[in-house]
């Protein structure tokens, strides 16, 4: 049953295999259908391999499967195998879980779509990837799959690649990425050089024989990774670009999946971070900042997948913020329940932008309650579970970060407290001007000034010229001829795309059963965890009574966040004073980044090319780009074409290896 | 020279009285005898045949001869390992190791593999006749020769036996002028190389009184020399004469002209059997006969080895004509390959070994799919051509990113694992410097394999694909500075670096470039459209659009398929299961 | 190697012998320099038959009479007497252009790196030879054996195997000259004028100016002995340096092939 396992990623690679070579051939939908049940299968046989896990011994939970050795230079043996214990099936079933639904989903969404076999086969490549990623037994798995999904990652984002926006999201997301993996490679490497192995089991077992600041090293290159990977300070404004890519994609990839790499990652070291105190502390640091960051950023969005990745920012803030404070099994039950909650308001999201042809624009929709009841009432389940209204599963979930924030520093705890009052806030926002208040989008298209929607890319990319206009779909000035030659009719989607919104709405209100604090019998994550986490667990013992009181304080926030959103945004649209263009322009972190660092390097690069044409080059790195540029442009002027050049050539190497030979000739 | 140098074995040999005819091992030179047989056969075929033979009958033909040399070639590989030591054959002037017949064997692939790989173009062409085969199978037999050499005058002759029909096939498409121009200055070139090895073969004989490689090595082990200048010179011009035909830096310049303007499945013979051949020989010759000058040679290959890796990797960037580009790659290959023999120890050569063999069927596959890119006429090479290759040609746009990323050393391949062992042998030699150096380069030279693979995946004029040159230098140096900084090199970074790299290039143009080597954050951040000279890029928006009207359709020949698919085929599966190949190496580097 | 050679028998050498190799290296070494310092390629190829007589008395100063015989033959009597049917059918009156070199110093330096190249070879030289047999020619001195019988001898023996060998680097160039100079076949009917010029040879060169870099070939071919030298079919070639003489005047419409950056490419360019 257990050796099953290495099925898991294979599913979905054989989907991928299939669909590159006759995806076109199946054509549509067959090959949506294809992929979804492709990662269907991996899904069955995560489980089976789940309960197969169940009934060992807790002890015995743990176990390497190598397929086979990759290769071995000098000490480094590498082995392509899986790592099958606890954290990592949890991972798989819930990815695996999530993916088949978010397939399912996109077989409707992506229905009209004649790239439709290319996107099931970017998403079985992705799927798969991630399973590697979780699963691998070492960290080059783990980092094949992290490359895998980053490029998936590119690929998806830049779907729609005839918008020039979504081809230069697809390259930031890209370009992000690879200076998290740079450290993610040190890292790695120093683990190596540290304790010459790179399996998981073998490293955790050697640990004790490393020093402190090599530890610390490794935890935070390895964070550097996990930072880029999972959008946190200050690696985080790709995320937000990302959104261009189809929506199903920003469920999958941009909220449930990948972006929880990091997280997983710094779980699965654990007992390094466990020894490296002032790198865990960074790491709860910079998450609770990102996720007060975030959802600051959240509150002032218009574009609603903006505000739904700006929240998934900020949510990974908190559990980078449990995992830095040690609590390893908050992180991943808010990791879980993220997933549920995330993928249903993504997907939520996706059917009003379906609905309403591809507008993204909140502040030209509303009222969409009434039409599509589906739709708002799992949209409304997933704000609640997120705001953290108990007993839904953001409740339990977030209640249990805080707690343990609380217990690792009161200052985090109120950062965190503060954060979770804004989430409830924004999310609620988001809610009330989608789904309550007029139905704005009507006016929009009666009045016939363009404020309406876009006529669908899927169906019918648009051309190069138009490209530019519809890209900024944020911007409420666009305007668009063709809006009215489409009628709006907004309804619930087919079966196919409600089917997942009901199943993920179902586990975002009951995914708190996993974890319940009351009793010892009931918190099955942490038990099932345990044999993973127990010896870097930052344990914490609170009284009852402490548990109780603060469970009452998060659900008030909760309530004031909810309560807030409703008060403020029952029959407005625009309320300037809460919307400050600091905050809607992302604390112009972005347009600094753009701005600072893009317009530095060019002076910087003007330098560097002009000393590197004055000759004096100082083999730094900085001016190696100008250096090859214009060495490439001089050395290349050798090559002039004739031979009596290149005979000279020959001949001068000729005379200096001689010249060499003369002053190492014994005499 | 040849004159003098023949008086001097004239004199070697005078005072030995007997005269016996040496014992022949004819079993020791089957795979060469083949191969020369077979192209003998295929001559008198085409003279002797009333009617003109198809072209695909030569291929057979030569596909056969080379299947024959390879079985023939196992045999002896058989027999060697059965006996458990090498030996010499023919007066001790053939050296019958693992080594030897490791390089035969692989010699006798690529005969095979550039059989299939020719007939395509051969009969796309209308070239008829068996003198492509034929040369191609006489080059085949030179390189056997070399790698099989235990004599300095076999060496020579191996080398132009291998040499001249690489310089015929170079010239041999009259269509085209610079078939003819690559001929010619491949051939001047490689005479004036030739010359100085041979003057370097005739000053290390003064020197030692032999040009037995065996004799010579017993010489220098047992004699301590008080003035060694002479050896050393000869020493330095036989080296000079092997990084010619290797294409190392600064002896390079005839590689990128001679690629480009050789018909383009020569070129990709071209590339594998000079390199199989030159480093055979090269190997054995400063691994086993030099070895105890070691301490001479070995910065020489130092220096050589960076600038022949930097060069590479440099110029590749800047060029837009693939098969230019691939030669550059061929020049920065080479410096990998250098890097194992420069580590002096015994997984240096395997290393090295393992990478030639890697090589071989790379650089075959990868200039068989230019070859059927280059259309009717050999003529679009231009890396524009390839652009939107993965919408019409799925198959062949994968084939060839296999190809390419392997090259760029991706994880899953033999490039990967090829760049890992020499860089792990430099390392173990302490040469921790230039294993740095050999994996930024391989990191910069990433950006042009990759510029290919995003101009064939591209799917328009808005995407990544319009690489500006310098951006692509700027990008590939960017984003590798940063883990090769930190690192003792490792391939890995080429393939996690280098991505990222290549994909920032298109909007920021080559202001974008400098400022992405400014520092890796600063480069990625250049998408911003604040560059100065962002005009320097081409029009990617409404002017990038491809020329989908192609004159001449593709025609992809099933024999060149074949060919194609073996490399591909041998490319990842031994890049995933490669202990079979690990296994065969070491053993060949061991039976030494 | 000469020059490297001439210490080591100038200090042991009898006065007629040492007399005699330094007339016989100062033919050769001037003999040398005519070749490539006449303007006129009939002289340098005479003056090339000077210096191989030059070495042929090296040769017989050495006692390796044989060889200095079949220098004189081989060398002086076929292959110089073939280059001078290529220079003559070529056309002695066209002078070699090399107004157009980009490298402006490249006759210094090539000067100046011959030099350099010589003096540290004598350099490590320095007229000793480590090997005790103190002259390559040693056992040539005495044996009472024909020349011819020694050199036989070693051919069968100890170098059977790169003597039999040499006979695939001649079956080579053979096959090299054929397809070299042969015309393809079906120029006329199967090839697209789009995509390649009918291969005449003036047309040759009306697509991209490399005939003369195949006559070039061919001359360079015989200078090495390989053998292709003489494919070259006369009138292509004449008509090719002629054709390539007319379109450079007429301002460079292939500048652009085989080489890196902007400027002339092909290698042997003559003006009318």
């Amino acid at each position: 049953m257990l050796h099953a396992a290495f099925l898991i990623p294979l599913f979905p690679l054989a989907g991928f295999a299939v669909l590159a070579l006759a995806g076109r051939r199946l054509g549509n939908p067959v090959a949506g259908w294809l992929g979804t049940a492709m990662v269907a299968a991996s899904f069955v046989v995560t489980v089976i391999v789940f309960a197969g896990l169940f009934q060992q011994a807790p002890a015995h939970r743990s176990f390497d499967q190598t397929w086979w050795t990759w290769f071995s230079v000098d000490r480094l043996h590498v082995t392509a195998g899986i790592l099958v214990d606890p954290l990592s099936m949890t991972m798989a079933l819930f990815v695996t879980g999530v993916s088949t639904l978010i397939h399912l989903y996109s077989i409707g969404y992506m229905e009209h779509d004649p790239q439709l076999p290319k996107f099931f086969l970017y998403m079985n490549l992705f799927v798969s990837s991630m399973l590697l990623l979780v699963l691998g037994g070492n960290l080059v798995m783990t980092f094949l799959g992290w490359e895998g999904v980053g490029v998936c990652s590119y690929f998806l984002i830049a779907f729609w690649f005839d918008r020039p926006s979504a081809a230069s999201a697809g390259k930031k997301a890209m370009i992000f990425n690879r200076i998290g993996d740079a450290g993610f490679l040190v890292g790695m490497f120093l683990v190596y050089e540290r304790t010459g192995s790179l399996q998981y089991t073998t490293v955790f077992s050697r640990l004790g024989h490393v020093s402190g600041a090599s530890l610390t090293a490794i935890a935070l290159l390895l964070f550097l990774g996990a930072v880029g990977k999972s959008a946190q300070l200050p690696l985080y404004p790709w995320l937000a670009d990302a959104m261009e890519g189809p929506t199903p994609v920003s469920a999958l990839i941009h909220a449930a999946t990948m972006v929880t790499a990091g997280v997983y990652l710094m779980c699965r070291i654990n007992p390094i971070l466990f020894r490296a105190p002032d790198a865990a502390h960074t790491v709860a640091i910079i998450g609770a900042v990102t996720a007060f960051l975030g959802a600051t950023i959240a509150c002032a969005q218009n574009d609603v997948k903006k505000i739904l990745a700006y929240s998934t920012i900020s949510q990974l803030g908190y559990m980078f913020l449990a995992a830095g404070v040690g609590a390893y099994v908050a992180a991943i039950f808010l990791m879980l329940a993220h997933a549920f909650y995330k993928a249903l308001l993504f997907l939520g999201a996706g059917s009003v932008i379906h609905a309403m042809n591809d507008e993204q624009n909140t502040k030209l929709m509303g009222g969409l309650r009434a039409v599509m009841p589906i739709t708002w009432i799992t949209f409304l389940v997933a704000w609640l579970a997120i705001g953290g209204v108990p007993p839904l599963a953001g409740f339990w979930a977030k209640g249990d970060v805080l707690l343990n924030a609380y217990g690792f520093s009161p200052w985090l705890y109120a950062l965190g407290a503060l954060t979770a009052v804004l989430t409830a806030y924004y999310i609620g926002r988001c809610y009330m001007l989608v789904f309550s208040g007029n139905a704005r989008w009507v006016e929009a298209r009666a009045s016939g000034d363009g404020h309406g929607a876009v006529v669908s890319h899927a169906s019918t990319p648009p051309a190069s010229g138009h490209a530019q206009e519809e890209a900024d779909t944020s911007n409420p000035n666009v305007s668009h001829e063709r809006v009215s030659q489409r009628e709006l009719h907004p309804h619930d989607p087919a079966w196919v795309m409600t089917v997942p919104l009901v199943v993920l709405a179902v586990c975002s209100f009951v995914g708190g059963i996993i974890n319940l604090p009351f009793h010892p019998n009931l918190v099955f994550l942490e038990r099932w965890l345990d044999p993973v986490v127990s010896r870097s667990l930052f344990n914490h013992h609170f009284g009852a009574g402490t548990q109780v009181l603060f469970a009452c304080v998060d659900a008030a926030l909760a309530v004031l966040g909810v309560g807030l959103a409703i008060a403020l945004w029952r029959s407005a649209v625009d309320r300037p004073e809460v919307e400050p263009t600091f905050l809607q322009r992302a604390w112009f972190i972005d347009f600094g980044y753009d701005r600072l660092i893009a317009r530095t390097s060019t002076v910087f690069a003007a330098f560097t090319s002009a000393v590197v044409e004055n000759r004096v080059i100082d083999g730094a790195v900085n001016g190696v780009a100008g250096l090859f540029r214009s060495g490439g442009g001089v050395l290349r002027k050798v090559q002039t074409g004739y031979v009596r050049n290149y005979a000279l050539g020959v001949m001068a190497g000729l005379v200096v290896l001689l010249a060499y030979v003369v002053s190492r000739s014994v005499s | 020279m040849i004159a003098s140098l023949l008086g001097a074995l004239v004199g070697s040999v005078a005072s030995s009285g007997a005269f016996s005819i040496p014992h022949i091992d004819y079993t020791a030179i089957l795979p060469e005898l083949i191969l020369i047989g077979g192209a003998l056969l295929m001559l008198a075929a085409g003279a002797l045949s009333v009617r003109h033979l198809p072209t695909f009958a030569y291929t057979v033909l030569s596909a056969a001869a080379g299947v024959a040399a390879l079985v023939s070639g196992i045999v002896l590989w058989e027999k060697i390992h059965g006996k458990g030591r090498p030996f010499t054959a023919i007066a001790h002037a053939l050296s019958i190791d693992g080594f030897s017949t490791a390089f035969v064997i692989l010699s006798a692939c690529v005969i095979i593999v550039s059989s299939f790989i020719a007939d395509g173009y051969l009969r796309r062409e209308g070239i008829a006749g068996p003198e492509y085969h034929a040369l191609a199978l006489l080059g085949a037999s030179g390189a056997m020769f070399m790698a099989a050499a235990n004599d300095f005058i076999v060496i020579f002759l191996g080398l132009e036996i291998m040499s001249i029909p690489l310089y015929v096939l170079a010239a041999m498409d009259q269509r085209r002028a610079e078939s003819g121009e690559a001929g010619m200055k491949y051939f001047v070139l490689g005479a004036f190389s030739s010359a100085i090895f041979v003057y370097g073969i005739a000053l290390t004989y003064g020197a030692t009184g032999s040009t037995n490689l065996a004799q010579i090595a017993g010489y220098l082990a047992n004699n301590v020399s008080t003035n060694d200048g002479l050896l050393l010179a000869g020493m330095g011009l036989v080296l000079v004469g092997f990084l010619f035909k290797i294409a190392a830096v600064p002896f390079h310049m005839w590689t990128p002209d001679v690629y480009q303007g050789a018909p383009t499945p020569a070129t990709g013979y071209m590339a594998a059997i000079a390199k199989v051949g030159g480093f055979a020989a090269l190997l054995r010759v400063f691994f086993s006969t030099f070895h105890s000058l070691t301490a001479t040679w070995q910065p020489v290959l130092w220096v050589v080895a960076v600038l022949t890796l930097v060069l590479g990797a440099v110029l590749g960037l800047v060029q837009r004509n693939v098969k230019r580009m691939l030669a550059y790659s061929s020049i920065n290959h080479a410096g990998f390959i250098l890097l194992g023999l420069q580590a002096a120890s015994a997984s240096g050569i395997s290393a090295s070994l393992y990478y030639v063999f890697v090589y071989a069927f790379l650089v075959l596959g990868s200039f068989a799919i230019i070859t059927v890119i280059g259309r009717r006429g050999d003529r679009d090479h231009a890396i524009e051509s390839y652009r939107g290759l993965a919408r019409s040609h799925p198959m062949l746009a994968l084939a060839f990113a296999v190809l390419l990323l392997a090259q760029a050393g991706a994880p899953f391949t033999t490039g990967f694992l090829g760049k890992l062992y020499v860089v792990e042998a430099a390392v173990q030699s302490h040469s921790y410097a230039l294993a740095v150096i050999a994996m930024l380069t391989g990191a910069v030279a990433a950006g042009f394999y990759l510029r290919v693979v995003f101009v064939m995946y591209g799917q328009g004029s808005g995407a990544g694909a319009r690489a500006d040159d310098g951006a692509g230098v700027g990008a590939g140096v960017g984003s590798a500075a940063v883990p090769g900084e930190a690192l003792a090199g490792h391939p890995e970074l080429a393939m996690a670096s280098a991505p990222g790299g290549a994909l920032e290039v298109a909007p920021g143009g080559a202001g974008g470039a400098v400022a992405s080597g400014a520092t890796a954050t600063a480069g990625t951040l250049v998408a911003a459209p604040t560059e100065p000279d962002a005009g320097e890029t081409a029009p990617a928006g409404a002017g990038g659009a491809p020329s989908p009207a192609r004159a001449l359709p593709f025609d992809l020949a099933p024999t060149t398929a074949v060919g194609i698919a073996v490399t591909v085929l041998f490319t990842v599966v031994l890049g995933i299961w490669p202990g079979p190949l690990f296994a065969f190496v070491h053993a060949a580097s061991l039976l030494f | 190697m000469h020059g490297a050679l001439a210490g080591g028998l100038l200090a042991t050498a009898t006065v007629p012998d040492a007399l005699t190799f330094a007339v016989a290296a100062i033919i050769s070494v001037v003999g040398a320099l005519g070749v490539v310092l006449s303007r006129n390629p009939v002289h340098s190829a005479l003056m090339l038959i000077m210096t191989l007589f030059g070495v042929a008395v090296l040769f017989v100063e050495e006692d390796a009479q044989f060889l200095a015989a079949v220098q004189v033959i081989v060398y002086a009597g076929a292959i110089v007497v073939l280059f001078l049917f290529v220079i003559m059918l070529l056309g002695v009156d066209r002078n070699e252009s090399i107004a157009a070199e980009p490298m402006p110093a490249q006759r210094w330096l090539a000067v100046a790196l011959g030099v350099l190249g010589l003096a540290e070879v004598i350099l490590l030289a320095r007229g000793k030879w480590p090997t005790g047999a103190h002259t390559v020619a040693g056992p040539l001195h005495g044996t009472g054996q024909a020349n011819v019988a020694v050199l036989g001898r070693s051919v069968f023996t100890s170098y059977l195997l790169p003597f039999e060998i040499t006979s695939a680097l001649l079956v080579i160039a053979v096959i090299g000259a054929v397809v070299l100079a042969r015309r393809p076949r079906g120029s006329g009917e199967d090839v697209d004028p789009s995509i390649g010029p009918r291969v005449d040879s003036g047309e040759i060169v009306a697509g991209g100016g490399g005939s003369a870099g195949r006559g070039g070939a061919g001359a360079g071919a015989g200078s090495a002995g390989a053998g292709s030298a003489g494919a070259v079919s006369p009138e292509q070639s004449i008509q090719a340096e002629r054709a390539a003489g007319e379109l450079v005047t007429a301002g460079e419409p292939f500048g652009a092939v085989l080489k890196e950056a902007e400027g002339v490419s092909i290698v042997q360019r003559r003006e009318s």
